[in-house]
């Protein structure tokens, strides 16, 4: 249950998407996010969807894998369209009770879950495609510029990049934890609200304890292979913009003009 | 050529508080000179918290001396300038391989050290490919760290260090989270780059069988040197090594037994081989002397009163999908009440998953399991259906008569038995039979109350220790019984002494005690619920020889005098062969084989094909037996085999004597 969080997990294998530049993919991703809060067509939705479903199938990744993520945010999803779907005033369509839907109501609610799930899985397509390192790799040099007014910008990356690599490792520890809390006859289901958080203290302590012991080893084996900040450093995987990367820009450029196009065209 | 050298070396760690006054100072280092040369095999040996890690921490200039000097290729560590070309030429691979590794995918990781010294890209990829190749880990160049074993992930570690391209190595426990096929792959990497690629190799260790083919092993204890030569000549002095809390390997303490008591053993014998050799000048080759020997443990037991019945346990995960994978696999035993149970397996097994299962922290997909406690009384809810008790099927109705008999039973001794009686928890586990069994997966069975019966201790005391001081922590337990402060605390002080933790202690965090308290503390906690059945997963791991049998001789005296069953989870399999009645063994989820630690170990054949092994003993047998010395019984344990070999040669020289007496005797008629 708690292992299975794909958010923020590489899937390695091979593909166009994988190969393309990290940066590349971060403007898509914040263009592809920003075009899904322009339009609002239903012609522009599809048109999201099958760019979505074009790039997931040049990705090698399982659609599978994909929807697993979906699972995580399935309540925020609920909980948002049933508020779109029955707190909007307009002409009801049905009725029960106080629970009033009305056209206004579907129709909104609708184009939230859709907007959501395209949201959540553009998103992800990004965090399955491109390895934390390339990630903060392109962070570091696509937000290069702001270095000069005194942002520490190699750190961030490099904390993200950290923080991503011990993300699962960390999950995996606190279901052991659970259990061998369990185990001593600890009770994190039932009982109330402040019942429910002081069962949490027997998880914490020991999760906080291990994730500073761990900080306090990857410290150190970090200096036992000459870590000292981002200054002389060289790169493995240095950023090179290849044809591909140009042809992504542009099609990018031509799906984000699409998009705001759009809006002044009557569509449905 | 000296790489290493330090001189009158002192490090200690000093404890200051908010003020920066010094609360605590303890000397780690105390003197030490070494030096090191080029291209050797270093071991470094030494119980917890004798100086080694701190040693080699120094080495590597990421802590400076006290007083002293460090200097890598002359170069001193203290001179900042200096610094980063040390790190460079001497690489460090850590214990916990998780926290070493710094990126999410192989090649990345390796290419780390490169990077931070400036390599070009290109020169960067050559060391990468390299490195990986001389670890052996090619193949996974792409995975993701997770994905990997213990053994590979420190191989991983491994090629971080050797893309720097360094002259010496240092490994601090490299070895001591990793099970035995995984400790194999580590040092058999690391032997191989010392020979081919003529590193320098400082391995910091507890296993002794890891620095038999060492160049020289150096022994520490309590911050200086105390021994240091070729492992010949350290492990010739197997008495002073016992004093300061070492172990030899197992060969070399019966070597040294056998010597002992007069045989001609020349000293310190390291390998099979040379024991072997040395044993077939001195013993008869045909059977007409069977050693007089008595077992402890009987060769073959019946379960004739099973506190745990397990049938048929599957436990699938993703059922029904195309990832659909056996955890378990239609897994069915029996564990007798009072037995000492060892579940051996590598690592993905299952071991893990089915202990879980026993207390109810994991629900099996198909299969049954039955407990029949001696006090079975608040494991159905109350409710409609609470009388809803099953008997057995057949072997239930003859327990009570034949328990106290078992020829395990008999052999219990009875003069340890008084210490404890009279506290509660023995009269809860001496009063009674089993009063029937219960299937835990019935709608009303409760399975918190499972809990409480069967305790499980987690291989990790840091998973659960969480509580501002050691009493408090161990009285979580009972009172998540629903005890009493006062009641709790009674059952804590009581399962505190029983594992032995000094009350000095009590008051104390449980974060500031030793990898041995803790987990007595850990086990405390468990025991203080007053289970029936106690299972322990790697009750041991990383602790020093010392600790590790300090914590056995507990385990023991607790399943003697109190009588309670015991499943022990281990890897080691000489542990195994040591303590336990009953022995399960799994592979990749299947139940393979179920019988004494004697029924086991004779098939060690099959155990070595699923990546396990036998005793150290069990393999001296078969090496004797080629070479046509026999031994019906088997002795398993090191003070057994030499009472064994003992007793076949001095009955060998009396025969020999006489028929030499015989024979003069003869000549002179």
């Amino acid at each position: 249950m708690i292992r299975e969080i794909t958010l923020g997990q590489y899937y390695p294998v091979d593909s166009v998407i994988h190969r393309l530049d990290p940066r590349v993919k971060l403007l898509g991703t914040l263009v592809f996010l920003v075009a899904l809060f322009v339009v609002d067509s239903w012609t522009m939705y599809g048109v999201a969807a099958v760019v979505l479903g074009i790039l997931i199938k040049l990705s090698n990744v399982p659609l599978k894998f994909m929807t697993k993520g979906l699972k995580n945010i399935l309540i925020l999803l609920l909980i948002s369209v049933s508020f779109n779907l029955f707190l909007t005033p307009g002409e009801p369509i049905f009725q029960l009770g106080i629970l009033k839907i009305s056209k206004e109501g579907l129709t909104i609610a609708l184009k939230m879950g859709i907007r959501l799930i395209l949201l959540v899985m553009g998103s992800s397509l990004m965090t399955l495609t491109t390895t934390p390192n390339q990630l903060t790799d392109g962070m570091e040099k696509g937000l290069r510029a702001f270095k000069k007014i005194g942002v520490p910008v190699h750190e961030i990356s490099m904390m993200m990049s950290i923080a991503l690599r011990f993300i699962p490792i960390l999950i995996e520890e606190t279901d052991k934890i659970m259990k061998a809390q369990q185990a001593r006859g600890a009770d994190f289901e039932s009982g109330n609200i402040i019942q429910r958080a002081k069962a949490m203290v027997p998880i914490l302590v020991p999760l906080f304890i291990g994730a500073f012991r761990r900080a306090n080893d990857l410290a150190m084996a970090m200096e036992a292979r000459c870590y000292r900040g981002g200054e002389g450093r060289t790169k493995m995987k240095p950023l090179k913009y290849e044809a591909r990367d140009g042809i992504a820009y542009f099609l990018m450029f031509l799906y984000f003009a699409g998009a705001v196009g759009s809006r002044f065209v009557p569509l449905v | 050529m000296k790489i290493i050298e330090a001189l009158n070396l002192v490090y200690n760690y000093i404890r200051t508080d908010e003020n920066d006054k010094v609360v605590e100072s303890t000397r780690a280092l105390d003197g030490v000179n070494v030096s090191i040369e080029s291209g050797d095999f270093v071991c470094v040996l030494g119980h917890n918290g004798s100086g080694k890690s701190t040693l080699a921490k120094l080495i590597n200039g990421l802590n400076l001396p006290s007083e002293g000097t460090v200097l890598v290729s002359s170069k001193d560590t203290r001179n900042e300038q200096d610094l980063w070309d040390i790190r460079k030429e001497t690489g460090m691979v850590f214990q916990n391989p998780d926290n070493q590794i710094i990126a999410s995918v192989v090649e990345e990781d390796v290419g780390f050290g490169p990077e931070n010294i400036g390599i070009p890209t290109e020169e960067i990829w050559n060391r990468v490919n390299t490195a990986l190749e001389a670890v052996g880990m090619t193949a996974y160049r792409k995975k993701s760290p997770n994905r990997l074993s213990g053994g590979q992930k420190q191989r991983v570690a491994i090629a971080g260090t050797m893309a720097m391209i360094p002259k010496t190595i240092v490994l601090d426990e490299p070895t001591a989270m990793l099970d035995p096929t995984g400790r194999a792959e580590v040092i058999r990497t690391i032997k191989e780059l010392n020979k081919t690629q003529g590193v320098t190799i400082i391995l910091i260790t507890h296993y002794m069988e890891e620095t038999v083919d060492a160049d020289r092993i150096i022994v520490m204890d309590q911050g200086k040197i105390v021994m240091d030569g070729t492992p010949k000549e350290v492990f010739k002095n197997v008495e002073e090594l016992k004093a300061i809390r070492m172990d030899v390997p197992e060969v070399t303490e019966l070597a040294w037994k056998l010597q002992k008591a007069g045989m001609p053993v020349p000293d310190s014998i390291l390998t099979r081989e040379e024991l072997v050799e040395c044993l077939q000048k001195c013993l008869p080759k045909q059977v007409d002397f069977e050693p007089n020997f008595v077992k402890r443990k009987p060769l073959h037991i019946d379960i004739t009163d099973p506190v745990i019945r397990v049938r048929h346990l599957d436990h699938v995960y993703q059922k029904g999908t195309a990832m659909e994978s056996y955890a378990l696999k239609d897994v069915s035993f029996d564990v007798q009440r009072g037995s000492i149970v060892g579940f051996i397996g590598h690592t993905g097994s299952g071991k893990s998953t089915l202990t879980q299962h026993l207390n109810g922290l994991l629900k099996a997909t198909e299969g049954v399991i039955e407990v029949n406690f001696r006090d079975n009384a608040d494991l159905i809810k109350t409710g409609k259906n609470s009388k809803n008790v099953y008997k057995g099927s057949g072997s239930n109705s003859n327990v009570k008569n034949n328990h106290k008999n078992s020829g395990y039973e008999g052999e219990k001794d009875g003069a340890n038995a008084d210490t404890l009686k009279g506290t509660a928890l023995n009269d809860s586990i001496e009063s009674g039979q089993g009063t029937g069994f219960i299937n835990i997966y019935d709608t009303n069975f409760n399975m918190k109350q499972l809990r409480f019966k069967i305790g499980l201790v987690f291989q990790y005391p840091e998973y659960q220790l969480f509580e501002v001081d050691v009493i408090t922590d161990v009285m979580f337990g009972p009172k998540n019984q629903g005890l009493s402060e006062d009641e709790a605390r009674k059952r804590a002080e009581e399962a505190l002494k029983m594992v032995g933790l000094d009350s000095k202690f009590w008051k104390k965090s449980p974060f500031e005690l030793s990898g041995g308290q803790k987990r007595r503390v850990a086990i405390a906690g468990v025991l203080a619920m007053h289970p029936e059945v106690l299972i322990l997963d790697e009750p041991t791991a990383g602790l020093d020889p010392a600790g590790r049998d300090d914590l056995f001789k507990q385990i023991r005296e607790l399943h003697d005098k109190v009588g309670m069953t015991i499943i022990l989870v281990s890897h080691s399999m000489d542990d195994v062969a040591r303590y336990t009645d009953q022995v399960i063994v799994l592979d990749h989820g299947v139940l393979k084989m179920t019988g004494t630690p004697e029924e086991i170990f004779k098939r060690y054949q099959e155990l070595e094909s699923m990546g396990l092994g036998a005793p150290q003993m069990t393999y001296l047998i078969h090496d004797l037996k080629d070479v046509g010395i026999r031994f019906e019984d088997r002795p398993d344990t090191v003070s057994e085999m030499a009472d064994c070999i003992i007793d076949l040669w001095k009955r060998y020289n009396k025969s020999v004597k006489s028929n030499k007496i015989d024979a003069s005797g003869k000549e002179a008629n």
